[in-house]
């Protein structure tokens, strides 16, 4: 019953998909615009289809209906209630249904936003790409990852998802987070190959795919982080960051997407880097196809152990067509993408923002290469090389620094042309912040150029930002902390927080393994860690657990051992005690020995891991606030020059993306206005809101 | 105090901070040369994993090696060479710097310096191509414009519309 209700779902969304797609293309074929009226249904059934294939499968997870493939291959009687539902997205299957689920969403949500456009080329093109794209996951649904095969003979009990995965709640948010990112970026990728296909390659489809751009980014973001928390506090290491496949392949869109949400700037100011645009944000989406494929199809060793299978030939492929037509398109459109202007001076918000770029998709292809390197070296070399940790480290760490040094000067930088005067007077105290904090460290003995750079650097850019945001508030009051560039500050202070944490727990962790027996204490890093007793328990009926219950400082830690009844050993659950400053980490790693009661026990001691997670937070919070608009801008301030060559002076290439319901350039959010125009004189504001090449 | 003499003082203030915290804080200790060391080395057993990190019996066997050639008196170049010799070239995280694994090295950096080679040539290239007058084209542009904006006034949509 489940199984028949997830195939008809996952048909149903498969073919009104195509349908969705046939539609579009034949009204663009035969000029009859009114077809694109049943767009809406087409998004409804596929919406229809989706939803009936997720409930069958909660319903057939939560029902332990094991006639169900992915159920008796991923689910059992003894999981709880939550990691009953997460148990959808941990195994390959599922997880492209939740990816098929949140695609089919954000195709409603575009659907509906546009419903009085749709007969707009450059809607309906969109809509094609997405069209496409929801039938390319339902067709793997509906062939080779099936997640409702049939099981002929069901067995009584399924092994139950990865005891891992049953852990910690945070693996119920973390993967859906993810994929809202992930995903999300199809929405901004669909309305640039819609205006590489109709021509309208000016800022119209920029401006209306800003928000749907930061809305993937900022779930991208709160999806990374919580894997690393989830990492941190799940596996034992006291890691959370291991330069895994995995987690590269979630980094490479969010490195690029970055550069986009920077450069897009540069073209919505001046009008210029066109084709660079657009190549990101393809880039974007095809990395997170790409990264799936190496995730998924079993080529690169991980920790993510997901299950190979068919599909991997299958994106790579997909990954391979995008990349063809988005290139295609690309070139076939060269010569209208020429934006006309030049930028005047390295030292100005154009020519960091250019840098910016270049180490963002410099550090993009570093991860990429480091990556697939061991491939590469055993095709051509027939040589077996790992590319781990220590590598990784070494590469990011100068691009992490050259990005914290830019993002100090950066906010301080006019658009066009900056006068050494402007600068000196506009970083003087940032610097200074940042030196002082350099100062404070080293007289409180933390020694090491880098750490010390980083402390150094970080100091410098919080105040930058800071800076930006007291400027902006003193001349806007509470509107100074929304719009883009004020909320693009609070991102730049979570950032800071999050490579002051990096820097901190990667240079000065410290760890011990002590054997301890009961009323024993043992100091790491001025901290008292005793041990006190140990229980064991059968209480939830999914697992064994077994607890040694320790004192740390005053405060009771009992990191675990569980035994679950589908894995051969036990595992380990660490107890984690944050602080402003350090962070105590036990890790169980035996439990009593029979002869003398001594637990063997990890114990890591590392300075300012709390300020990641809490980082992670600062930097979402300032995407919302980005996400609102700042101050209006004039309808009549022109913001870049004109698409020259294609059609006639006049802006009216966008005027069709503009007309509707305040996305055009009279809404366009002026957070970008330079808050420091309020409380510096600031010599180009006048120039920089001139058309470009103006004199 | 002028602000030039501040960036002075700055200047010096962070040399001497950053030379004073350069200074090692004394010699590691051996627990810290075995998880340095252990930290570059892979779980054999268990992908994606340093041996440090890992808690599987081969990981174990080998973390044991390395606190034995530690407490031998080895060092850290002579302790990797060992594992090398003994399990291969690619227990260590770390790919090696010759050969063609050091692309690995090279490549990304190349890519990364010539990325901004080419950002500091374009600088040049607008740099010369310094605004001179309207051209004949822009123009015929110009006019093109006011004589749209003559006969296209109703447009309601065009920039300018003040919507």
């Amino acid at each position: 019953m489940n199984a028949a209700l997830g195939t008809a779902g996952v048909a149903l969304a498969l073919v009104s998909a195509l349908g969705g797609a046939a539609t579009v293309v034949v009204a663009q074929a035969t000029g009859r615009r009114r077809v694109l009226r049943q767009v809406p249904s087409f998004v409804f059934l596929c919406a229809l289809g989706a939803v009936v294939a997720t409930v069958a499968m909660q319903r057939a997870l939560i029902t332990r209906d094991f006639s169900v493939g992915f159920v008796a291959e991923n689910g059992s009687r003894s999981t709880s209630l939550p990691f009953t539902i997460s148990t959808m997205w941990s195994a390959l299957e599922g997880s492209i249904l939740l990816w098929g689920l949140v695609l089919v969403g954000y195709v409603v949500a575009v659907a509906r936003k546009f419903r009085d456009r749709l007969s707009d080329p450059l809607v309906a093109w969109a809509m094609l790409v997405l069209f496409l794209v929801v039938a390319f996951f339902f067709a793997l649904m509906a062939g080779p990852a099936n997640p409702f095969h049939t099981v002929a003979d069901p067995p009584l009990d399924g092994p139950g998802p990865n005891p891992l995965l049953q852990d910690h709640l945070l693996m119920a948010f973390h993967p859906p987070m993810l994929y809202l990112g992930y995903v999300g970026f199809t929405v901004p990728f669909a309305f640039a190959v819609g205006a590489l296909a109709t021509g309208r390659v000016g800022e119209g489809w920029l401006v209306e795919t800003r928000r749907w751009t930061l809305f993937a980014w900022g779930f991208l973001t709160i999806g990374i982080v919580l894997g690393a928390w989830w990492s941190y506090e799940v596996l034992g290491w006291g890691g959370y960051w291991a330069w895994d496949p995995v987690e590269n392949a979630s980094l490479l869109p969010w490195l690029t997407g970055t550069a986009y949400l920077h450069s897009v700037m540069v073209q919505e100011r001046r009008g210029m880097l066109r084709v660079w645009n657009l190549s990101l944000l393809c880039a974007t989406f095809s990395l997170t196809i790409l990264g799936t494929f190496l995730t998924r199809s079993g080529v690169l060793d991980s920790v993510h152990a997901f299950s190979e299978s068919a599909i991997g030939p299958l994106f790579l492929g997909f990954f391979a067509l995008i990349v063809v037509v988005t290139l295609g398109l690309i070139g076939w459109r060269g010569d209208v993408l020429r934006a006309p202007g030049r930028i005047d001076s390295p030292l100005s918000r154009e020519g960091a923002f250019l840098a910016n770029n270049v180490l963002f998709t410099g550090f993009a292809f570093v991860v990429l290469f480091g990556t697939v390197f061991p491939l590469i070296a055993e095709a051509l070399d027939d040589r077996r090389v790992s590319v781990g940790v220590p590598y990784f480290n070494r590469m990011s760490g100068p691009i992490g620094l050259a990005l914290l040094f830019l993002m100090a000067v950066a906010p301080a930088l006019p658009w066009r042309k900056a006068s050494t005067e402007t600068l000196s007077q506009r970083l003087l105290w940032p610097a200074w912040s940042g030196g002082a904090v350099l100062v404070a460290c080293v007289v409180a003995g933390v020694r090491g150029v880098v750490p010390l750079v980083a402390f150094g650097l970080g100091a410098f850019a919080a105040a930058a930002a800071v800076r930006q945001v007291v400027l902006a508030t003193r001349r806007h009051g509470w509107r100074g902390f929304v719009g883009r560039t004020n909320g693009g500050m609070i991102v730049h202070l979570g950032v800071v927080m999050i490579a002051v944490g990096l820097a901190a727990s990667g240079s000065f962790a410290e760890q011990a393994e002590a054997r301890l027996a009961p009323g024993e204490t043992r100091r790491v890093h001025g901290h008292e860690v005793r041990f006190e007793s140990f229980s064991e328990s059968d209480a939830d009926p999914s697992r064994l657990v077994r607890a040694a219950h320790l004192d740390v400082d005053g405060s009771a830690l009992s990191p675990r051992l569980q035994r679950f009844p589908n894995a051969s050993q036990e595992l380990g659950k660490p107890a984690v005690r944050y602080g402003v400053g350090d962070t105590v980490y036990l890790a169980l790693l035996e439990g009593p020995r029979a002869s003398d009661d001594t637990i063997l026990v990890r114990i890591i001691v590392q300075p300012m891991v709390a300020w990641l997670w809490v980082g992670g937070l600062v930097m979402v919070a300032g995407t919302a606030l980005s996400a609102f608009p700042g101050r209006r801008r004039r309808g009549t301030d022109p913001t870049s020059a004109d698409l020259v060559g294609s059609r006639p002076v006049g802006g009216r290439h966008s005027a069709a993306g503009d007309a509707d319901d305040g996305g055009g350039a009279g809404d366009r959010p002026a957070g970008d206005l330079s808050p420091t125009g309020g409380g510096d004189r600031d010599p180009d504001a006048g120039d920089a809101r001139q058309p470009v090449g103006a004199p | 105090m002028s602000r030039r003499l501040m960036w002075a003082i700055l200047a010096v203030v962070v040399v001497v901070a950053v030379v004073v915290g350069a200074q090692g804080s004394g010699a590691r200790t051996p627990d810290q040369r075995r998880q340095s060391i252990a930290s570059g080395v892979r779980c054999p057993k268990c992908p994606g994993q340093s041996v440090l990190s890992s808690d599987a019996p081969s990981a174990e066997a080998i973390r044991d090696l390395i606190a034995a050639d530690v407490a031998a008196g080895r060092s850290d170049d002579a302790i990797r060479n060992r594992l090398v010799a003994r399990y291969g070239e690619d227990i260590l995280l770390n790919p090696p710097r010759s050969g063609f694994a050091g692309l690995v090295w090279v490549i990304p950096v190349a890519a990364v310096v010539g990325a901004f080679g080419g950002l500091a040539l374009a600088f040049r290239r607008w740099e010369r191509q310094a605004p001179g007058g309207p051209s004949g084209r822009d123009r015929a542009l110009v006019a093109a414009a006011l004589a749209d904006e003559a006969d296209g006034i109703d447009d309601p949509h065009g920039e300018g519309s003040g919507r």
